[in-house]
């Protein structure tokens, strides 16, 4: 049942959708990585209150299904909350699916989508 | 001499400045306004201080925000007294926005390298920083035409030319670069004050000097430990200490030969203030720490050397005030003002994310 | 229980029996272990997502504890540094590589980070000024990340371990449900089918024996009968001393019944 090896051994970097406070932070740890030319990648989105809804599901496609060499997407809790529809039927184990906390927006475990699937399992 | 005539042409300027000055937050404003819950008791307290500025913010403004509007007050006056100065003061207000302009300037290379588009920049840049033609310069769409037309439509053609070229704008750090030019800047800034024929063997040059060579030691210290364990060379390194300040020439040159915190310590020993500041951050006295020290906030008893280099520029800025006929109290109120942002943005975000603890850490001279 | 529908298509005879009765012992014994596994799994995967529960709640706090030193690095250098670090961001210095583990023949994949040697993107960044809140700001970042690292590892697990465990509960329930009843149903069928030939034939050979006995009965009857009258005619020969019976008379021969 497991999936198979090759599925995740080139998954060797982490992408981020973000506010730029959050995405500033993750970068300087050192995270950020821009694919050689041409196509020149980026593993990390910057969202503000002006980028739409459609970029960002956008983003959450490339990251999620179509780059192979990403082994953890990291999204703020409350840009998820943007597209939860999309966030909440996402299932796959690869590239594993995060959601942090940003700076104005504390983390809130009952918007999680896996925190959610726990109860639900627990029948809470 | 410079008494009898200094009110002619700014004594206007001067008095605006020590009003703004006496409109800066005092320790017992800051006090209060540590006291603050939530973003919008703290909004309220600087009521008095920003009013309308202020106004337009929604309720519980993110902290970025609440920064953002305090700068633009202080554009706004800004602006008033560049459109009030004449004269030497006029020029002498422009030197001042050539630092915030390096930054700009930096900020649309690094996007034409990476072939962004550098109008989506421009409401990045730094207000102070802005110049008429800076649109220009966001036509450049390579390298070679950006530097060209820094070169036609910049005040900061000079600080360029003769130490960098266009190639260099492509291959080094864009940090370099950046050093690079303050340096040339400051240099000329320093050359200003003290050749002006307005201005040479005034008040400001004194008060003047000592700021910029202040300025000069800070950074020529703050590479040197910032480069520590960089690809920066030593040779590189010494490009971008400015050629004056009370460590230059000796110290500098040990700077430039520091291979840890100790000898940087060695080097800055002939100040004396220079050495104080570095015993009381524990620096260099061979504790394990090193770097590791610089708690960013006084975190504990021992602040890190930045922190006290700030006091120090709000020092010196403060006893400008206490000098008559001089320019200076403008730079003066500039570097006041934007500490006071930086104060308020810090307790904003202590407060924001419930860091009371730290909350004590602004410099407050007042 | 749906009674006679509910079984195989075999023919109710013996060799089927045996192998029915295999087949059920089969089903126990793996309905046995998958059961074992499932709930091997199952105590793996509460430990997992109570991990998940405590791991989500650290890296709130971690996270915040990383904005804020962020928010230090604002004060220090005085200025947004957003636009240039994302601009400078060329190659990850940190990286994470997925190694396994065999839990009760689930492999599950775990993160692991590593940073690579070498290759520093910022290590310039706020170099006239802030350097060390930057420096520091790293740090705290980089740590912060090992936490989510971590967490991650711990949600693919329960994502794959939910998976697995829902395919082996549908197992354990498929045979526990679907495959023991219906083979229980089966031998019972066999059972009952080969129990009713049994009858059958018993009752046959009752019928036989039944028929064989009262031949038999008939024919001792006779022989005692035909006894009875030799007896008499020579009681009569001797006495009346008159001719044997007519062989070919009335005295008729019993059939032969075979």
């Amino acid at each position: 049942m497991a999936a198979p090896s090759s599925a995740y051994k080139d998954r060797q970097f982490l992408a981020v959708i973000g506010d730029e406070d959050s995405v500033t932070g993750l970068l300087l740890a050192g995270i950020g990585h821009v694919t050689a030319p041409p196509d020149n990648q980026k593993n990390f989105l910057v969202v503000d209150s002006k980028t739409d809804n459609a970029a960002i599901e956008e983003a959450f496609e490339r990251f999620t299904t179509e780059r192979k060499d990403i082994g953890i997407l990291l999204i703020n809790q409350h840009i998820a909350e943007r597209i939860r529809h999309r966030v909440d039927s996402y299932t796959a184990a690869f590239p594993a699916l995060l959601e942090i906390p940003s700076k104005d927006h504390p983390y809130d475990p009952e918007k999680d989508s896996v925190l959610r699937r726990v109860r639900r399992l627990f029948g809470e | 001499m410079e008494g009898l005539l200094y009110n002619v042409n700014n004594g206007y300027i001067e008095g605006i400045v020590r009003g703004y000055r006496n409109g800066l937050l005092t320790g017992n404003n800051y006090n209060n306004l540590t006291q603050c819950e939530t973003i919008d008791d703290l909004k309220l307290q600087l009521g008095p201080a920003y009013g309308d500025f202020l106004a337009s913010l929604p309720p519980n403004p993110s902290t970025s925000t609440l920064a953002a509007k305090t700068t633009e007050k202080l554009i706004s006056e800004f602006r008033y007294l560049r459109a009030n100065a004449v004269g030497s003061l006029a020029k002498f207000i422009d030197y001042l926005t050539y630092g915030y302009m390096i930054d700009n300037v930096a900020l649309l290379i690094t996007g034409t390298l990476h072939e962004r588009d550098t109008r989506e920049l421009l409401e990045r840049c730094h207000p102070l920083g802005w110049f008429e033609t800076m649109p220009v310069l966001c036509v450049a769409t390579n390298i070679e035409e950006l530097y060209n037309s820094v070169l036609i439509e910049t005040p900061l053609a000079p600080y360029f030319k003769g130490s960098l070229s266009h190639q260099d704008l492509d291959e080094l750090n864009i940090e370099i670069i950046r050093n690079t030019l303050y340096k040339n800047y400051l240099e000329d800034f320093h050359n200003f004050v003290n050749t002006d024929s307005d201005i040479a063997g005034t008040p400001t040059a004194e008060v003047m000097t000592e700021m910029l060579e202040f300025e000069a030691d800070r950074r020529a210290i703050n590479i040197t430990l910032n480069s520590f364990g960089t690809d920066l060379t030593k040779e590189k390194r010494k490009k971008l200490y400015p050629s004056f300040g009370r460590l230059y020439p000796e110290g500098s040159y040990m700077l430039s030969r520091a291979d840890d915190i100790e000898g940087v310590r060695l080097a800055v020993e002939g100040v004396n203030d220079y050495k104080n500041y570095f015993d009381q951050t524990g620096l260099g006295q061979g504790n394990g720490a090193g770097a590791g020290n610089m708690s960013g906030g006084a975190g504990g008893d021992s602040k890190s050397l930045e922190d006290i280099f700030l006091q120090r520029e709000m020092e010196i800025s403060k006893g400008a005030f206490t000098r008559q006929f001089t320019y200076s109290i403008v730079y003066a109120w500039v570097k006041l003002r934007e500490q006071e942002t930086r104060n308020i943005t810090w307790i904003a975000e202590c407060i924001a994310q419930n860091q009371k603890e730290r909350i004590n850490n602004y410099i407050s001279v007042f | 229980m749906s009674g006679a529908g509910n079984r195989e298509a075999v023919f109710p005879t013996r060799q089927s029996l045996g192998l029915m009765k295999l087949k059920l012992k089969g089903a126990q014994t793996g309905h046995d272990l998958l059961k074992r596994k499932s709930e091997a799994l199952t105590k793996r995967f509460r430990e997992i997502t109570r991990r998940i529960d405590e791991a989500k709640r650290k890296m709130g706090r971690v996270m915040q504890i990383a904005a804020f030193s962020l928010a230090e690095v604002t004060y220090a250098v005085g200025g947004d540094i957003g636009y240039q670090v994302q601009e400078s961001a060329k190659s990850a210095r940190f990286r994470v590589r997925t190694k396994q583990e065999n839990v009760s023949g689930v492999f599950l994949p775990a993160f692991e980070s590593f940073t690579t040697e070498g290759n520093n993107d910022f290590g310039l960044t706020g170099l006239g000024k802030g350097g060390q809140q930057v420096q520091k700001c790293r740090e705290t970042y980089a740590r912060a990340v090992e936490t989510l690292v971590e967490l991650a590892s711990l949600q693919t697990a329960f994502v794959i371990l939910d998976e697995v465990i829902k395919v082996v509960n549908r197992r354990v329930n498929a045979i526990e449900h679907v495959i023991i009843p219906r083979t229980e149903n089966t031998i019972k069928y066999i059972n009952s089918e080969l129990d009713e030939l049994d009858r059958e034939e018993f009752f046959r050979l009752k019928k036989v024996q039944n028929k064989k006995q009262r031949d038999t009965a008939a024919q001792d009857a006779e022989i005692i009968a035909k006894r009875k009258a030799g007896e008499q005619k020579e009681n009569d020969r001797e006495n009346e001393t008159s001719g044997g019976g007519d062989i070919l008379g009335d005295d008729e021969d019993a059939d032969v019944i075979f």
